[in-house]
């Protein structure tokens, strides 16, 4: 069952009112809020109050506020039969007025009712408590007068480029500077220049510049090298593995498959795909179609199907008895929601269970999407199928070594046997078969080199008689179980199942003329017996017994029977041999040969196999073990692949988000609201994934350039032209600047959806290169900087913040991809219910590696990371909200990372003697130190080496930090250093982006 | 920095304040409540109580054994009467009787068992919920109902939803705090803040070992001494104040100053908050000895300091879990738990705190009144016993009954999603108003569902 809070889900219809009454509270406030800023916006704009009002940005927020719940989309709610969403309705007579009258404001119904003071006519009702604010009512008001100008929500107007003088960056600053000269502001000073590199260092690569770079710029703080210092960042490989971060929330990445057992799962594969594509600049246009639909791309590349895995990181569940159906389900549904959000930045959830409320996307529309999606053949199971393998050159090289090493082996193996087999030969003879006979009737063909080859049919008991041509004295007989030198699945038995032979019971008899004499076996040996199925059961007397050879019926054997006394055979006399095979099955013998010798049973003792044999066999089964240890080091991750057609699934709708409630079949298709000409292009045909792709990056969409432009600039600025990065739609913020959104929307489109031109676009503004100073004034008039008056100023991601310490004190690797790595956490933390899975603290390079290789367990998430506001990937996060608590502050202090950072910092700091405190500060903070800061910071060394003389206290400062004291240093004054370092590594400046 | 989080039901001043413009005049109000999301929204109406202390007898004990007396098991026993053809977890036999003694206690009258020699004494204290039932009869999603109102383990627990609700009362101490001497089955996932703000999350303690410092990970610096931290974070402070000279009036700077200072002071305030050797000899003899003994005491000198959730969880996996030997099984339990509950019921009342602090004890689900091979009882989620005390709780009384047997609520029914909407409602939040969007909709700790139980409130 999906579960719901929504209000508008359900339940006793009393409780349904009251929360439709703290919904309306929810919605009020809001809308005051806009109306509130709306009002601060009027104030700037006197000079242009002649302006018309904008249906988009000022009206339908009110009408989606207060009226679109009764009087919207949603037919299930929908009060009186009126709608006020659409045009033509709102505009046409309805019980006895018409709503809406274009020029009349006294003669619309709408005004009427909202002015009314009778509490039964007064809209919105008195219950809702949604009074329209006179601001309100006053755009109402002119907006009717002037001619009621309809128009849609305004993301979801065509995206069009804003006329500017320029087309470069500094289009950026003119549309940023007419916002901000609106409120009485202008752009501000630019930064220092040791502020700008270490702010385009963390937000290019996310990770601060060593002081010599930022020095070298300093020294020359131009445009050129300014652009300089940027196309250097962009080509760093840590850019992606920064940007790939952002990616990876919205994927809802993770190593693990979530829900209770929360085993592991190899997704490590697609990050690194993640991070290739984003170093190599792939279009978003190109991401998103391999992201979503690489495997239906014509001949598709193992990395295109690779990409795919995007949207294999939804979660499976593997507790007993859940429904693999449900849980499918479940996932398709997160793609559905996760896609509209990365794209179009629309909420849809809701219309799982139905029609959304404020968003023309109905609950068909939402069946339809799933519709596309629900063509994939993973189903919730237990190995994630259909996995891909992932072989990098080094696999595939060491697999086909492997491979070519049996080969060989192989080869030289046969040969060896086969000399093995010769030198045995020689002992024995072959004689002639000169009859044979199956007593089922099967065929038995005498073959030119002794054997007998049997086929036709094939009873499930039989007995074979043969006659050997045999003169002189026979002391033993030999029987070879034969396969084809072939190998494969054939074996010594003629059931291909189980090609297996139990030879019951063997008896041998001389016959010369009508003399016959019954032969008595004295001992046998084979060359290996199953279990329970030795070779002495052959002549035990006993036809339920005998001897077999599973599990290794498809090798070659052979038995040596010694006779219990030699016999000589006369020259009239024939050597018969009856093969009593009473098991069942066809476990008979399909290829066989017999032979004798007269020697003495001490001469015919098996042979060893030779030295070069036994060799042989040992590397082979080496190499063998070899070929496996490869294949389980190669990585199989759970890709998309499209079922089969006539696997089709049919889609229904679910009632109410129950997957056992299903309603009407629902045609894969693309939202009505939104589908533009794409009913025409798609000519009857249901889309797929590839055409869904096609759809949210083409022109039509007027959503996803918007909010792709919204999402880098909010990473960058610390937060949104649109605040509500996850949501675009009529209850979603309203852009602080929709000119400048717009132009940046068309930018990053038109420059081919390169993610670093459209960077170094923003970089190279003079908005971006602003200083982050705070003044009363700013806070009042750009409280949140949305309008960006200043540099942005803000806490740093939990990853930044961890591998800007391991970067500044030198520990960071600089080791890329891979599985990923378990660095220190606190012990204890991780208990899987079911399974042995085990957190072990990395030694030596992954305890350092970058935050986004740390494994993250969707049950579990790594503590210091949460705590900063990381996600456990079970869903698409499109932002994280900010926190500040003081569990962050003991990470930063007590983290064994922080710990490690500050001894390995303190090291670095030592090497410059007397320039200590200098050589830390410039390291962490980038900037030249200051006076006091050095001053305190040597007196804090002293204090602390002073204070720790002792010992005990300073050797546990520097083992905790894993770090050796330099030579000709006291551990106390080390310490003491540590104890600054760590004080350095600590300081808000180092936890900020400014 | 949204006002989506916040803003349905629960408008947080913050917000106000961003939303009104934040000029410079709001802005000393802008700084003292700098801590972004430091939910401190006020409740939604007066309410008794201002923290929880929730017992947890995880396994689920038998109701038949404490507060719900059943006769009739005596009468019938052996037989399987129709109402035991209920799905529950394993096959069950014929009805086996509870051999504990019940008698009317307090002035109340209500009967309690000779187990609880001790607790029922404070039965006029106490509201007994004998009609509290669950979802589903196996332990993982009924430990996940109970703790964080969904069967899905991907929902914030109960404890960060209050901690999200009414904000901290002690900047020192996490506002959330989870004491277990081992790992109960489903672990971190039922004091899990999920997409509530993390600073929400229960802090798991486990307190096999009550010396402070080995109580809470991160808490200790593992390298320097106080005076040497408390050196480092002086000048941590007095360097970040030098900072906010220079950058101008940042709150998110302040914010985390503050921040600093207070991690540093928790590394004390929490190591003295968890030291039961400040307590006298009087009232460890009270609570007397063993990990629940300690769990209580922990938990009323956690509340003291503010915390508004404490949960005491009776042992490791799920000892309350008798498939056999059951009778033997609950005296020994019932050992364990009398002179701690007892203790911590009277030390709040005697402290004046207990008509502040809602007592919260019961299970994941209750127990068969048929027996499992014979000595053993099987899960029964279908009726159980759970009980509130102090916060504003009507004592002295029971609501709702099971069957004649005690196999099934049949009256005055209490769900899961019920007990929650009352613990909410006791503490001054409704509960449908207590609400965070995420994923693209609102979500509560009572789904959709969820009933205030009057009758439990003190008029």
């Amino acid at each position: 069952m999906v579960s719901c809070a929504c209000p508008e889900f359900g339940g006793v219809r009393d409780a349904e009112r009251n929360r439709w009454v703290s919904k309306m509270r929810g919605a009020i406030l809001r809308c005051l809020l806009s109306v509130l800023s709306l009002l601060v916006c009027a104030v700037g704009m006197e000079l242009r109050a002649e302006e018309r009002v904008r249906f988009g940005r000022e009206v339908l927020p009110i009408l989606s506020a207060r009226c679109f719940a009764c009087h919207g989309p949603d037919e299930a709610q929908r009060q009186a039969g009126l709608r006020l969403d659409l045009e033509q309705d709102a505009k046409s007579p309805h019980a006895g007025g018409i709503p809406i009258l274009a020029g009349d404001v006294a003669g619309s119904t709408l005004w009427q009712r909202i002015n009314s003071s009778d509490p039964e006519l007064v809209m919105p009702p008195p219950e809702a408590h949604g009074e329209l604010k006179p601001e309100q009512r006053d755009v109402l008001r002119r907006w009717i007068e002037e001619g009621a100008v309809w128009g849609r929500h305004w993301s979801f107007e065509p995206l069009e480029r804003p006329q500017v003088e320029t087309d470069s960056a500094k289009a950026i600053d003119q549309l940023i500077q007419e916002a901000l000269r609106q409120r009485g502001l202008s752009l501000r000073p630019q930064a220092g220049p040791y502020e700008l590199v270490r702010r385009v260092y963390l937000d290019t690569i996310g990770l601060p510049p060593t002081p010599e770079r930022a020095d070298a710029f300093a020294r020359q703080p131009d445009e050129a090298a300014w652009e300089q210092l940027i196309d250097e960042l962009l080509a760093r490989p840590e850019f992606g593995e920064h940007w790939a971060r952002m990616w990876m929330d919205l994927a809802r990445y993770a190593d693990t498959k979530g829900y209770e057992k929360d085993l592991g799962r190899t997704m490590w594969p697609w990050r690194d795909w993640l991070i290739r594509a984003i170093n190599a600049d792939m279009p978003l246009e190109q991401m998103t179609r391999e992201m979503l639909a690489g495997d239906l791309l014509p001949g598709a590349t193992e990395d295109q199907k690779l990409a795919t895995a995007f949207h294999r990181n939804t979660m499976s569940n593997d507790e007993g008895g859940t429904d693999d159906e449900e849980f499918r389900g479940i996932a398709v549904k997160d793609r559905v929601d996760t896609t509209l959000q990365v794209w179009m930045g629309l909420t849809v959830g809701c219309a799982k269970c139905h029609t959304h409320k404020y968003d023309p996307l109905t609950h068909a529309d939402y069946y339809g999407l799933y519709a596309i999606f629900n063509q994939t053949q993973d189903a919730d199971r237990y190995d994630d199928s259909p996995l891909l393998e992932v072989l990098n050159p080094e696999l595939s090289e060491q697999r086909e070594r492997c491979r070519q090493r049996i080969r060989d082996v192989q080869v030289r193996l046969a040969r060896a046997e086969q000399a093995d087999a010769a030198r045995e030969d020689a002992l024995w003879s072959v004689p002639e078969v000169t009859d044979s006979v199956s007593q089922q009737g099967a065929t038995l063909t005498r073959q030119s080199d002794g054997t007998v080859l049997v086929s036709g049919t094939s009873p499930a008991e039989d007995v074979y008689t043969l006659n050997l041509r045999v003169t002189g004295r026979v002391t033993a007989l030999r029987l070879q179980a034969l396969v084809p030198e072939s190998g494969g699945d054939v074996g010594v038995g003629r059931n291909p199942r189980d090609p297996n032979f139990v030879l019951s019971e063997l008896e041998l008899e001389v016959v010369e003329g009508e003399r016959v004499r019954r032969l008595t076996i004295g001992s046998a040996r084979a060359d290996y017996a199953q279990d329970n199925w030795p070779v002495a059961a052959a002549f035990d007397g006993q036809l339920k017994t005998g001897w077999a050879v599973s599990p290794k019926q498809r090798e070659p054997h052979s038995a040596v029977f010694v006779l219990s006394e030699p016999v000589d055979v006369s020259e009239a006399g024939v050597l018969r041999i009856v093969m009593r095979q009473h098991y069942g099955d066809s476990l008979t013998f399909r290829h066989f040969r017999w032979s004798i010798t007269g020697r003495d049973a001490s001469e015919t003792q098996p042979l060893e196999p030779s030295a070069e044999t036994r060799e042989l066999r040992e590397s082979l089964a080496e190499a063998r073990r070899e070929l496996e240890a490869v294949n389980a080091r190669i990585p199989r991750t759970p890709v998309m692949v499209a079922v089969g057609e006539g696997q089709r699934r049919e889609t229904r709708i679910h009632r109410r988000g129950n997957f056992l409630d299903p309603g009407d079949v629902v045609p894969a298709a693309l939202p009505s609201a939104f589908s533009g000409g794409w009913i025409e292009k798609l000519s009857g045909r249901e889309p797929d994934r590839l055409d869904l792709a096609n759809w949210l990056m083409s022109p039509d969409n007027t959503l996803t350039g918007r909010v792709w432009a919204n999402r880098i600039w909010a990473r960058i600025h610390g937060q949104g032209i649109v605040e509500t990065e996850e949501d675009f739609g009529a209850l979603g913020a309203l852009p602080a600047n929709a000119p400048l959104l717009d132009w940046l929307a068309c930018e990053y489109r038109d420059n081919g959806w390169s993610l670093k031109r459209f960077l170094k676009t923003i970089f190279l503004s003079d908005a971006y290169r602003q200083g982050s100073e705070l003044t009363p004034e700013l806070l009042s008039a750009d409280a949140g900087n949305v309008l960006t008056s200043r540099g942005a100023r803000y806490r740093l991601s939990g990853e930044t913040i961890r591998d800007q310490m391991l970067a500044v004190s030198g520990l960071l690797s600089e080791k890329r991809g891979g599985p990923s790595v378990m660095p220190p956490q606190p012990d204890g933390l991780w208990r899987s219910t079911y399974n042995g899975q085990k957190w072990t603290n990395a030694e030596g390079e992954d305890r350092y590696r970058r935050a986004v290789y740390t494994y993250l367990k969707r049950t579990t998430p790594y503590p210091s990371l949460t705590t900063f506001d990381g996600g456990s990937g079970e869903v698409c996060q499109i932002r994280r909200i900010r926190t500040n608590t003081p569990l962050q502050a003991l990470v930063t202090l007590n983290d064994p990372v922080s710990l490690e950072a500050a001894g390995a910092l303190a090291r670095r700091m030592t090497e410059s003697p007397g320039q200590a405190v200098e050589r830390g500060l410039r390291l962490a903070l980038i900037r030249p130190a200051r006076d006091e800061e050095v001053e305190r910071l040597q007196a804090l060394q002293q204090t602390i080496q002073q204070s720790l003389t002792e010992g005990p206290a300073a050797r546990q400062i520097v083992r905790t930090a894993r770090v050796e004291v330099p030579s000709g240093m006291s551990e106390a004054e080390f310490a003491g250093w540590i104890v600054v370092a760590g004080t350095i590594l600590n300081l808000d400046e180092m936890l900020t982006r400014h | 920095m949204s006002s989506r989080e916040n803003i349905r039901g629960l408008l947080c001043r913050r917000e106000m304040l961003r939303a009104l413009g934040g000029g410079a005049g709001t802005l000393g109000m802008l700084s003292a409540l700098a801590p972004e999301l430091r939910a401190g929204t006020s409740s939604h109406f007066p309410g008794r109580a201002k923290r929880v202390i929730h017992l947890f007898m995880n396994g689920g004990p038998f109701q038949g054994d404490f507060f719900d007396p059943k006769p009739a098991l005596r009468t019938f026993a052996g037989q399987r009467p129709p109402e035991a053809d209920l799905r529950t977890e394993r096959r069950t036999g014929g009805l086996l009787p509870s051999p504990f003694r019940f008698r009317p206690c307090g002035e109340s009258g209500v009967p309690v068992s000779e187990l609880l020699p001790l607790t029922s004494a404070c039965i006029d204290d106490i509201c007994v919920l004998r009609s509290t039932w669950t979802d589903n009869p196996n332990h993982g999603p009924a430990l996940l109902l109970m703790n964080n109102g969904t069967i899905l383990p991907t929902r914030p627990s109960m404890g960060s939803w209050l901690s999200y609700g009414l904000g901290s009362e002690n900047e020192n101490l996490p506002g959330y705090v989870v004491l277990c001497p081992g790992k109960p089955v489903r672990f971190s996932i039922l004091w899990t803040s999920a997409f509530l703000p993390g600073s929400h999350q229960g802090t798991y303690i486990n307190h096999a070992d009550p010396v402070p410092d080995k109580l809470i990970p991160f808490l200790k610096n593992a390298a320097a001494d106080r005076r040497t931290q408390e050196e480092q974070v002086r000048l941590i402070s007095r360097l970040n104040e030098y900072q906010l000279e220079r950058t101008g009036p940042d709150n998110q700077l302040e914010g985390r100053l503050r921040a600093m200072e207070t991690a540093f002071r928790m590394q004390f305030t929490a190591t003295e908050a968890f030291d039961l050797n400040q307590e006298t000899k009087e009232t460890r003899a009270l609570y007397g000895e063993g990990h629940f003994a300690n769990g209580c005491l922990l938990a009323r000198r956690l509340s003291e300091r503010g915390v508004r959730f404490v949960q005491v969880y009776y042992g490791d996996g799920q000892p309350w879990d008798t498939h056999s030997d059951h009778n033997s099984a609950a005296v020994a339990l019932s050992r364990n738990i009398d002179r701690p509950i007892a203790a911590l019921l009277q030390d709040l009342k005697q402290r004046g705190l207990l008509d502040e602090t809602l007592i919260l004890w019961g299970g994941e689900f209750g127990r068969t009144p048929t027996s499992e091979n014979g000595s053993g009882r099987d899960h029964n989620h279908y009726g159980f016993t759970t009980w509130m005390a102090g916060g504003g709780v009507r004592g002295g009384q029971t609501y709702g009954e099971t069957d004649e047997f005690g196999f099934r609520a049949v009256q005055d029914r209490v769900h899961v999603h019920d007990l929650h909407a009352t613990m909410l409602h006791l503490l001054g939040l409704n509960h449908e108003q207590l609400t965070y969007r995420y994923a693209g909709r609102d979500f509560r700790l009572t789904d959709v569902a969820g009933r205030v139980i009057r009758e439990v409130v003190q008029g």
